[in-house]
């Protein structure tokens, strides 16, 4: 049965138009992003400066994977949270505006179960999204580069490595499905702001409001020792698969502590559903 | 069929259902009158367990909504005024998903009530491409299909035209007759209900102000046509006898309490005063509900 509502819940949400805006998105930003790299030499020099400094072959280095890298973090960082908040928000308040919630809540399922279905295709889309920005951005930047390794410069978080195109990729698809892990994050503060009485505007600016938040409040150097307390600092934690060794420890404790970030949102949502009052 | 014993709503401070205590028997269609704002909405939200009293008792098909509202609806129907759907999806996808949150639904069935509420051609269609009129036919299917013994209607009519109002009566009569549903509908169309409805209640300010009859309601302030030889002597004759409490128009009186209208007659006969005709006036439904929110 749950099985069945699942998939009624994805042809809700793949029904409309909006849904497609994050993937459009993305398409849009690779392709702008990309061209610049590609068509204005001064990024391209100083990773090649920084390369051959190093004694490193930059033309097999400034590649399709590297530039894919090289998009993927801030496109990531930026514009997923923000099509995923957009759909999560919707997900629930959406169709209270609407009025379809009325009908839906007319029948005997119970507001936990609906919740939770609504829970569930949040989680298949934030992992449809994180996977489309991937092979997006690989596909994309096929398209303008040449195969070869990747470099990867992440100097914020003291990242500087170089790999053969085989772990290259490896890497890349590890880092893209780690990426699953914070858009379900995101998602999920959305729909938990959904489960409430507001509109499904108020429950996207939310959650992107609490992310930014968070991400600020990290980022203060007054506040470094407290980083570990903030959900944003373990989303950060996907760009390690680009250091030399994974820290695969690292990186499960950073998915654990979002996973009972999530199970925490998904809990209170469901309470504040369960108590309020569905009207007209 | 539905039981609100001694229910009230609060939201904060306001009070939208004070102390309601109502009853819906199987089989009936019952009327839920009100102005905007009377507390119908929200006493049949409480019945569906989409808003939760602050205080009393709410049973549907004798189960405790609040306690176990998934058995209380399972053979449940309901229709909101200006109902809405997934306009990006067909009327059949919103059919099978609406019917998913009660139980699966086999295509065989989606058929049946598709045919029934009579879409048949355009239910593969896009729903926002949907009239006003076929939109509440879909939303009736929707309703159907959890094969229910309650059908709750809040505001049906609403936006309809008169075409649109003639079909969702003929419907609800068609309901009641050829399933046997029990039907509560709320409404504002005073003549619709007046003509489908059996029994009634009426709010106001959030409380019950009449349940009753339709019959009752024709009759309920008990005014009787009098044609008499001098209406005027005749009336003179019946209010010194104590049998009425007032008269008006010169052909109405109101017998006093507890006054039947042969004792009226046998007075005036007694009197040698001829009488043509008398005969209890009927109210439409119109003037007893405007009555009411008078007082």
């Amino acid at each position: 049965m749950i099985y069945y509502q699942l998939r009624n819940e994805l042809w809700k949400m793949f029904g409309k138009k909006r849904t497609y805006i994050g993937f459009g998105a993305f398409l849009l930003a690779h392709a702008t992003i990309l061209l610049l790299f590609r068509y204005w030499q001064g990024p391209r020099r100083d990773m090649a400066h920084r390369l051959e400094l190093l004694g490193y072959n930059s033309q097999y280095y400034i590649s399709n994977l590297t530039m894919a890298v090289a998009v993927l973090i801030p496109v990531a960082e930026l514009l997923m949270p923000l099509y995923v908040a957009l759909v999560g928000g919707d997900l629930l308040a959406k169709e209270a505006e609407d009025g379809t919630l009325r009908m839906i809540l007319a029948r005997p399922i119970s507001r936990f179960r609906l919740a939770l279905v609504k829970w569930l295709a949040g989680l298949v889309f934030s992992i449809v999204l994180a996977l489309a920005l991937g092979v997006m951005g690989a596909a994309v930047a096929s398209c303008l580069f040449p195969s070869g390794g990747l470099f990867a410069f992440l100097p914020m978080d003291g990242i500087f490595s170089v790999f053969e195109a085989g772990e290259g990729w490896r890497r890349y698809t590890i880092a893209t499905a780690i990426l699953s892990a914070n858009a379900a994050t995101v998602m999920g503060l959305a729909l938990m702001f959904s489960c409430f009485n507001v509109k499904p505007a108020a429950a996207t600016v939310l959650a992107l409001s609490i992310l930014l938040t968070s991400k600020i409040i990290q980022e203060m150097p007054y506040f470094h020792d407290l980083q570990p307390w903030f959900f944003t600092y373990h989303m950060n934690y996907w760009m390690k698969v680009f250091e030399e060794r994974i820290p695969w420890a690292d990186i499960l404790q950073s998915l654990s502590i979002l996973f009972g970030f999530n199970l925490t949102l998904l809990i209170i949502g469901c309470v504040a559903f369960q108590v309020r009052d569905i009207k007209s | 069929m539905i039981e609100l014993r001694n229910v009230t709503k609060k939201f904060g401070r306001s009070v939208a259902v004070d102390d309601l205590t109502m009853a819906v028997p199987a089989g009936e269609i019952f009327g839920l009158l009100g102005h905007n704002g009377a507390g119908k909405s929200t006493a049949i939200g409480m019945m569906l367990g989409q808003v939760w009293p602050t205080a009393g008792l709410v049973k549907v098909c004798g189960h405790e909504v609040v306690r176990d509202r998934q058995r209380a609806l399972q053979k449940v129907g309901a229709i909101f005024e200006a109902p809405a759907f997934y306009n990006d999806l067909s009327g059949w996808r919103n059919l099978e998903i609406l019917s998913f949150y009660t139980a699966p639904t086999p295509a065989r069935r989606i058929q049946e009530v598709v045919d029934w509420v009579g879409l048949g051609g355009r239910i593969k269609d896009k729903v926002k491409t949907y009239s006003h009129g076929m939109r509440a036919r879909l939303a009736l299917g929707q309703a159907l299909l959890p094969q229910p013994e309650l059908l709750i209607l809040d505001e049906p009519g609403d936006g309809l035209d008169p075409e649109g109002i003639h079909e969702m009566r003929q419907t609800i009569q068609r309901l009641h007759r050829e399933l046997g549903l029990t039907i509560l509908l709320s409404s504002h169309l005073l003549a619709e209900v007046e003509q489908v409805c059996l029994s009634i209640a009426v709010m106001n300010h959030g409380r019950k102000v009449f349940q009753g009859r339709i019959a009752e309601t024709r009759q309920a302030r008990g005014w009787v046509r009098l044609r008499a030889g001098n209406f005027a002597e005749a009336a003179k004759i019946l209010r010194e006898s104590g049998l009425i409490a007032r008269e008006r128009d010169g052909q109405f009186i109101l017998p006093a309490e507890g006054v039947g209208t042969n004792q009226v007659v046998e007075r005036l006969v007694e009197r040698r005063q001829p009488v043509f005709e008398i005969a209890l006036v009927e109210e439409t439904l119109e003037e007893f509900y405007l009555a009411l929110m008078k007082k």
